[in-house]
C-alpha cells in the first residue's frame, strides 16, 4: 500500500516538474528572501507585488519568495504589516536573487500611516479561518500576573473558547482541547500548559510569529482535525548581540541572541523560571519547607546560511513543572528538538526538510527515592513522536504555486509505567507501550485564475498503522453505555506485527472571489483526521491525563468543515473587518462510560464510547491596524454538540466548552512615545453544566440523582470580565545603552467572581446538608508589576 | 495524612498542591449561591445490606426529595418486604416501628446470610413491585489492626496535631476479582459519615486495571480505617471488611466519588447505578442498593505503648 502511495507521488511530482521546464520556456524568476533590517529574522506573510504584472506573491515561513515572468524591467514592492513599504527595480533578463531587508516602521512613528497602504493581505489571499496576531500587540495585551502568555491571548481571537482560568490548551470550533495541532518550530507540543492553564510554555520573547488555522487548513497539515497552531521561534538577532529580560510576579526572564560567522549564523537561547517557591520559603513552617513548585522552560535556536542555497536550523524547547512536598512528587513536562534544512533547488523549487522529535512524560511518585521505605509508588507516563517530513514548494508561474510532500511519524506511547511497593511486596502495575506510525503524502495548488478568482485545493491521503508489540483485548459488549469485559488472554503481537490500520483521504479546498479591490468572499472545505487520543473525562483536562493510539477499539478520529467568509477592508486598511459562518462535523468522538477509570488501566478501551459532534456557529470580526488606537472587537454565536449513544437518553447535548455567545474586544492606545494603555474585556454564555433533580441517601450520605438522565442541560452563570495594563518606557537609557519599560496590569479589573464551575455537594461540616457551590479559580481582582529590559 | 498515594485520589493529590500553590499568593475560592433545580418524581430508596452475622438484619426503605431539601426523608411505610434464599428459605422483614426500617428479628446464632448463597429481595408497595438480588462472596480474615505515633506538619481543623494513624492488615484471597467494602469502626461502630468514609477495594488494590491479587491490602486502603483525624490514646477503633459484587463494588464507587467530585477537575455528575428494579418497566425506577456480604472484623484500643515509633 505505502509503497504504490509512493510511487504514484513521485510521479506526480516528476510529472510537475517536467510541466514547469515547458512552461518555463522564455521566462525569469526573480526569487530570494525578505528579513527583518534590525535584528535578520526572516519576515513570515510579506507580499511581495510586481508593479508592472499587476502580480505577486506572499513569502513562506522562512521568509523567502519567487515569482516568474516574462523578461523585462519591473518594480517589486514589499509590504507587511508595521513595516515601511520597499520597492525594488529589477531588470529581469535572466533569474535573479533578490534578497531585501524591511524597516520596522515604529522607527519614524510620524510617518506611519502613509508609509504602508498595501496592508490588504485578509482580502487578496485565499486564506480564511486563519488569525494572525503579532507578538508586539500580544506584548501589550493585559495579562495575567502580567506575564504576556501566547495561548492566553489566543483566547482572546473569534471562534475559540476556553472552560475557564485554570484550564489547559483552548477549545477551536468545536474542537476539543486535544484536536489542535499545535507546533513549536514544526514539532508537535503535547501540553501547552505551565501550571495546569495558567501560562502557557510559549517563551514570549522567543517568538517570532504565530498563526492560527481554524478552517481551509491546507493540505500540508495534518494530524489533528480542529486547529492549527503554528509558533514559529526567532532564529537569534544576525547583525547584533541582544539582550532581552524581565522580572515579573511570576516568571523571571532572560534571552541572549547573537550573530556569528560574520552574520551568516545566529542564536537564540531563553529560559524562564517561576520563583514563587523562592518567595515563599521564608515565609513557611519547618515541615513545608521543602515543598517544591517551580516551573521553568528553556528554549534554543541556532541558524546557519551556507551560500545563496542552503540553511539550517536546529531549535528546541525543554520545560518542566515541578511539584513536591515531603516524600511525595510529581511533575511534567515537554521537550521538542527540531532540526531543519532548507534548499533552494532552483530559484522555483524551494525545500524544507524538518526532522523533529517530541516527548511528553508526566511522573507521579511517593517515597521513588528513599531505598529504605517499604511502602513506594512510582508512576510515569511519556508519549514520544519521531517524524521526518519534506516539503517542497514549486512557483510554476506567478498563478500556480504547487506544494507537496509527505511526512512519517513515529509513535511511542507508554501510557503508564507504574510500581508499587506494599509492605515490600512489589507489583506492577503498568499498562503495555503502545506503537504506531502515521504516513501522509500531500500536493497542492494555489492557482489564481483570473484577476477576481483564485483558488487552493489539494489532497492529502494519510495511513496510520497501530504496531506490535502489544496485547489487543476483545471486549464482551455488556449493557450499551456501560463498561465492556475484557476478554483474557488477549490477542499477542510480536514486534513489528500490523495489529490494525487506517488510512484516510483528506481533501482541501478555498476559494476567493474578488468583489472589489478591498472586499472579497471566500469558502473553503476541509476534511482532516487524526490518529491520536487524549483520554480526558474531567472538566478542566489535567497534566495527568493519557494520549492513546487509534487502534481496533479506537477509530481515527475525522471531521469535515465547510466555512463561508466576507472580507472588507475600509478606510486604506485601517480597519479590517470580517464575517465568517462555519459548519463542522466531527466523527469518532470519545466520551466515557459512568465511572470510568482512565488512569493506568489495561483495559481502558472497555470504558470508552464513540459519539459524533456538531459545530456551527457565525464570527463577527473587526480590526484596527493603524494609528494611536489599536485593536479588534469580535461576537462569536456558535453552538457545539455532541451525540454518544446512551448519553442523555440519546439526544444531541452540550460539549463542556459550549458557549453559545462569546464578545471579546482589545484595545491599545499610545498616549504619548513613552507610554501606551491597554484593555481587554471578555463576555461568555456560562459553561453547560448537569444538576440533580433529587436527593437521597446511602447510609448518612446523600447522594443527588438527576431523574431525565439529562447531561449539560443547566449552565453557569455568564463569564465576564476586564482587564487593564499600562506600559511605560523608561526615560533614561539602562546603564546608558539599553532600554527599561514598566508594565502595571489588573486581571479580573472589576474584581468579578467568575464561576469556573458551579457543583452540588454535601456539606463537609453536615454532611446530611446538601447545597450548591460556585468554584472560582480567580475569586479577586490581581494586580501585578513587571519590568522589561533590553540590550 | 499519608493516605497520598493512591490512584483514586491522585486527582485530589493533584488539587491538594495545587492549593499549596494557591496559599503563596492566589485566591481560588468556593461560595455557597442559590441554584434552582427542577424537581424529578418521588422515588422509592433502598438501603438494605444483609449479611452473614447473627443477629437483626435490617433494609431501610424511604423516598426521594427535592436535591436541597434538607429534612429528614420520609419512611415508606406499610410495604411487604422479604428475602429469599436460592435454597427456598423466605425471611421476612417487618417494619416494626413504622420508621421505613424493615427488620428480620435474628434468633440466637442462626444468621440469615451463608456465604455462597444467593438472596432475592422482593418489595410489594401498593401497585409496585421491586426486586434486586445478590450474593454473598467469600472474605478474608483480618490479620491485625496497628497503630502508629504521628505529628502533622501543621495545626489540623479536626482532630490532634499528634495521635495515631490506625492501619489494618489482611490479604486478599487468591484469584483474581474479589472485591471489599472497607468500613472503619470507632468505638465498635461503623462510623461512616460522609462520601470520604467509603472505600473499596479491588483484590487488594483499590481497582481492577492494576493488578493486586493475593497481595496484603496496599498501602492507601490499609490506612482507610483513619478518617480525616488521627486518634488519640484509649481510642477503640478496627475495621469490617465486608466481600461484595461487582455490583456493589460500582456502586459504592460511584457513591464515592460523586461525594468528592468539584473543582479544576471534576467529572460530569453521573446517577449511581442501583441493582433494585421495578418490575413495571414503565413504573418510577427506585433508587439504592441491595446488597448481600460476609463480614470480617477486628478492633483494637490505642495503647501509647504499643505503638510503631514515629517515622
Amino acid at each position: 500500500m505505502i509503497n504504490k502511495l509512493l510511487k504514484t507521488w513521485l510521479c506526480v511530482c516528476l510529472i510537475c516538474i517536467s510541466l514547469t521546464s515547458s512552461f518555463g520556456q522564455g521566462k525569469q524568476t526573480v526569487s530570494g528572501y525578505v528579513k527583518d533590517a534590525s535584528n535578520g529574522e526572516g519576515l513570515i506573510g510579506v507580499s511581495v507585488y510586481v508593479r508592472e504584472a499587476e502580480t505577486g506573491v506572499v513569502t513562506n515561513s522562512y521568509g523567502f519568495y519567487s515569482i516568474t515572468l516574462p523578461a523585462g524591467d519591473y518594480t517589486l514592492v514589499y509590504t507587511y504589516m508595521g513595516y515601511q513599504k520597499t520597492k525594488q527595480s529589477v531588470a529581469l533578463t535572466s533569474d535573479k536573487t533578490v534578497s531585501i531587508e524591511m524597516k520596522d516602521e515604529s522607527n519614524e512613528l510620524a510617518e506611519v500611516t502613509i508609509s504602508t497602504k498595501k496592508d490588504d493581505e485578509n482580502v487578496k489571499s485565499i486564506e480564511m479561518s486563519v488569525n494572525k496576531v503579532e507578538m508586539k500587540t500580544i506584548k501589550k495585551m493585559p495579562a495575567l500576573f502580567g506575564e504576556v502568555d501566547l495561548v492566553r491571548s489566543i483566547q482572546l481571537l473569534p471562534g475559540v473558547t476556553t472552560v475557564g482560568e485554570g484550564a489547559s490548551g483552548f477549545n477551536v470550533r468545536g474542537g476539543d482541547v486535544s484536536q489542535n495541532l499545535v507546533l513549536l518550530d514544526e514539532a508537535p507540543v503535547y501540553n501547552s500548559s505551565h501550571l495546569f492553564g495558567f501560562f502557557s510554555v510559549f517563551n514570549p520573547d522567543a517568538v517570532k510569529d504565530v498563526k492560527l488555522i481554524k478552517g481551509g487548513i491546507p493540505a500540508q497539515y495534518g494530524g489533528r482535525i480542529s486547529s492549527i497552531l503554528d509558533v514559529r521561534m526567532k532564529e537569534g538577532n544576525s547583525k547584533k548581540r541582544e539582550i532581552n529580560g524581565g522580572l515579573g510576579t511570576i516568571f523571571s526572564r532572560l534571552t541572549y541572541e547573537q550573530p556569528f560567522a560574520e552574520g551568516k549564523g545566529s542564536f537564540i537561547v531563553a529560559g524562564r523560571r517561576s520563583y514563587i517557591d523562592v518567595l515563599a520559603k521564608p515565609f513557611l513552617n519547618k515541615d513545608l519547607r521543602d515543598s517544591k513548585f517551580y516551573f521553568y522552560d528553556l528554549t534554543g535556536k541556532v541558524n546557519y546560511q551556507l551560500g545563496d542555497k542552503d540553511t539550517f536550523y536546529a531549535s528546541g524547547y525543554f520545560g518542566k513543572d515541578v511539584f513536591g512536598g515531603g516524600d511525595f512528587a510529581f511533575g511534567w513536562g515537554n521537550a521538542t528538538a527540531t532540526a531543519r534544512w532548507n534548499h533552494i533547488f532552483s530559484s522555483k523549487l524551494f525545500m524544507n526538510l524538518t526532522g523533529f522529535y517530541s516527548n511528553y512524560d508526566y511522573s507521579l511518585g511517593q517515597n521513588v527515592n528513599d531505598d529504605s521505605a517499604t511502602d513506594k509508588f512510582d508512576w510515569k507516563s511519556k508519549i514520544i513522536s519521531t517524524s521526518i517530513k519534506p516539503d517542497f514548494t514549486y512557483y510554476l508561474t506567478p498563478n500556480n504555486q504547487i506544494t507537496f510532500g509527505g511526512q512519517y511519524i513515529r509513535y511511542d506511547s507508554r501510557p503508564g509505567t507504574a510500581t508499587a511497593i506494599s509492605e515490600g511486596e512489589e507489583t506492577n502495575i503498568s499498562q503495555e507501550p503502545r506503537y504506531g506510525d502515521e504516513w501522509a503524502l500531500y500536493a497542492g495548488n494555489e492557482q489564481k485564475l483570473t484577476d477576481r478568482i483564485s483558488l487552493q485545493y489539494g489532497i492529502r491521503y494519510s495511513y496510520f498503522r497501530s504496531l506490535g508489540p502489544g496485547t489487543e483485548y476483545d471486549f464482551i459488549p455488556g449493557k450499551k453505555g456501560e463498561r465492556e469485559t475484557p476478554v483474557i488472554p488477549g490477542r499477542e503481537y510480536g514486534k513489528g506485527d500490523v495489529i490494525k490500520s487506517y488510512g484516510n483521504w483528506e481533501p482541501r479546498f478555498a476559494v476567493n472571489f474578488g468583489l472589489s479591490s478591498s472586499t472579497s468572499l471566500k469558502a473553503s472545505y476541509n476534511r482532516t483526521s487524526q490518529y491520536l487520543h487524549l483520554l480526558s473525562n474531567t472538566a478542566a483536562s489535567s497534566p495527568l491525563d493519557v494520549w492513546t493510539l487509534s487502534s481496533s477499539r479506537i477509530a481515527p478520529e475525522k471531521a469535515d468543515q465547510v466555512a463561508l467568509g466576507w472580507f472588507s477592508n475600509f478606510k486604506e486598511n485601517t480597519y479590517e473587518a470580517s464575517v465568517e459562518v462555519y459548519y463542522k462535523k466531527l466523527y469518532n468522538q470519545i466520551d466515557y462510560v459512568p465511572g470510568s477509570e482512565l488512569l493506568l488501566n489495561s483495559f481502558v478501551e472497555g470504558d470508552l464510547l464513540s459519539g459524533k459532534g456538531r459545530a456551527y456557529g457565525a464570527e463577527f470580526y473587526v480590526k484596527k491596524n493603524k494609528g494611536k488606537l489599536t485593536g479588534w472587537m469580535s461576537y462569536t454565536l456558535s453552538r457545539t454538540e455532541r451525540l454518544v449513544e446512551t448519553i442523555n437518553n440519546d439526544e444531541w447535548f452540550p460539549a463542556r466548552f459550549d458557549k453559545p455567545h462569546n464578545f471579546t474586544a482589545v484595545a491599545i492606545y499610545e498616549l504619548k512615545k513613552r507610554l501606551s494603555l491597554s484593555a481587554n474585556f471578555t463576555f461568555a454564555t456560562g459553561t453547560p453544566a448537569t444538576f440533580p433533580t433529587t436527593r437521597y441517601s446511602v447510609g448518612d450520605i446523600p447522594v443527588g440523582e438527576n431523574y431525565s438522565g439529562a447531561r449539560n442541560n443547566s449552565r453557569i452563570p455568564a463569564y465576564h470580565r476586564l482587564d487593564l495594563a499600562a506600559t511605560l518606557k523608561s526615560k533614561k537609557k539602562l546603564f546608558g545603552v539599553g532600554e527599561g519599560e514598566w508594565v502595571f496590569s489588573v486581571y479580573n479589573a472589576y474584581n468579578r467572581r467568575n464561576a469556573f464551575s458551579v457543583y452540588t455537594r454535601a456539606n463537609p461540616d453536615t454532611p446530611l446538608r446538601t447545597e450548591a457551590i460556585r468554584y472560582s479559580v480567580i475569586g479577586s481582582f490581581i494586580p501585578a508589576i513587571t519590568y522589561n529590559f533590553k540590550f | 495524612m499519608k493516605k497520598q498515594n493512591h490512584i483514586y485520589i491522585i486527582k485530589h493529590a493533584v488539587l491538594s498542591v495545587f492549593s499549596l500553590f494557591l496559599l503563596a499568593g492566589l485566591t481560588s475560592c468556593e461560595d455557597v449561591i442559590d441554584l434552582n433545580t427542577a424537581t424529578g418524581p418521588t422515588q422509592l430508596v433502598v438501603d438494605g445490606w444483609i449479611n452473614n452475622q447473627p443477629g437483626n438484619q435490617k433494609i431501610k426503605l424511604t423516598w426521594s426529595a427535592n436535591y436541597f431539601d434538607n429534612s429528614a426523608p420520609k419512611p415508606v411505610q406499610g410495604a411487604e418486604v422479604t428475602v429469599t434464599d436460592n435454597l427456598g428459605n423466605v425471611f421476612v422483614f417487618e417494619d416494626l416501628a413504622n420508621d421505613g426500617n424493615y427488620i428480620w428479628k435474628g434468633t440466637g446464632t442462626d444468621t440469615l446470610g451463608k456465604v455462597g448463597r444467593t438472596y432475592a429481595l422482593s418489595i410489594k408497595n401498593g401497585e409496585d413491585v421491586y426486586t434486586a438480588s445478590s450474593e454473598i462472596k467469600r472474605v478474608p480474615k483480618v490479620d491485625s489492626v496497628v497503630y502508629q505515633k504521628e505529628t502533622l506538619p501543621f495545626n489540623p481543623d479536626k482532630g490532634p496535631k499528634e495521635g495515631y494513624i490506625a492501619s489494618f492488615y489482611a490479604r486478599d484471597l487468591p484469584g483474581e476479582g474479589d472485591r471489599y467494602w472497607i468500613k472503619p469502626v470507632v468505638s465498635g461502630k461503623i462510623a461512616i459519615s460522609k462520601a470520604s468514609d467509603l472505600t473499596v477495594a479491588y483484590d487488594a488494590g483499590p481497582s481492577a486495571g492494576a493488578p493486586s491479587d493475593g497481595l496484603i491490602f496496599i498501602l492507601p486502603l490499609r490506612q482507610a480505617i483513619t478518617r480525616d483525624s488521627l486518634y488519640l490514646a484509649g481510642a477503640s477503633v478496627g475495621v469490617e471488611l465486608h466481600s461484595i459484587t461487582p455490583e456493589a463494588f460500582e456502586f459504592i464507587k460511584q457513591v464515592a466519588e460523586q461525594g468528592s467530585n468539584g473543582g479544576l477537575f471534576a467529572t460530569p455528575v453521573a446517577n449511581v447505578k442501583s441493582n433494585v428494579t421495578n418490575t413495571n418497566p414503565n413504573g418510577i425506577r427506585p433508587l439504592g442498593f441491595f446488597g448481600a456480604t460476609a463480614v470480617s472484623r477486628m478492633e483494637t484500643t490505642i495503647d501509647p505503648a504499643k505503638a510503631r515509633p514515629e517515622d
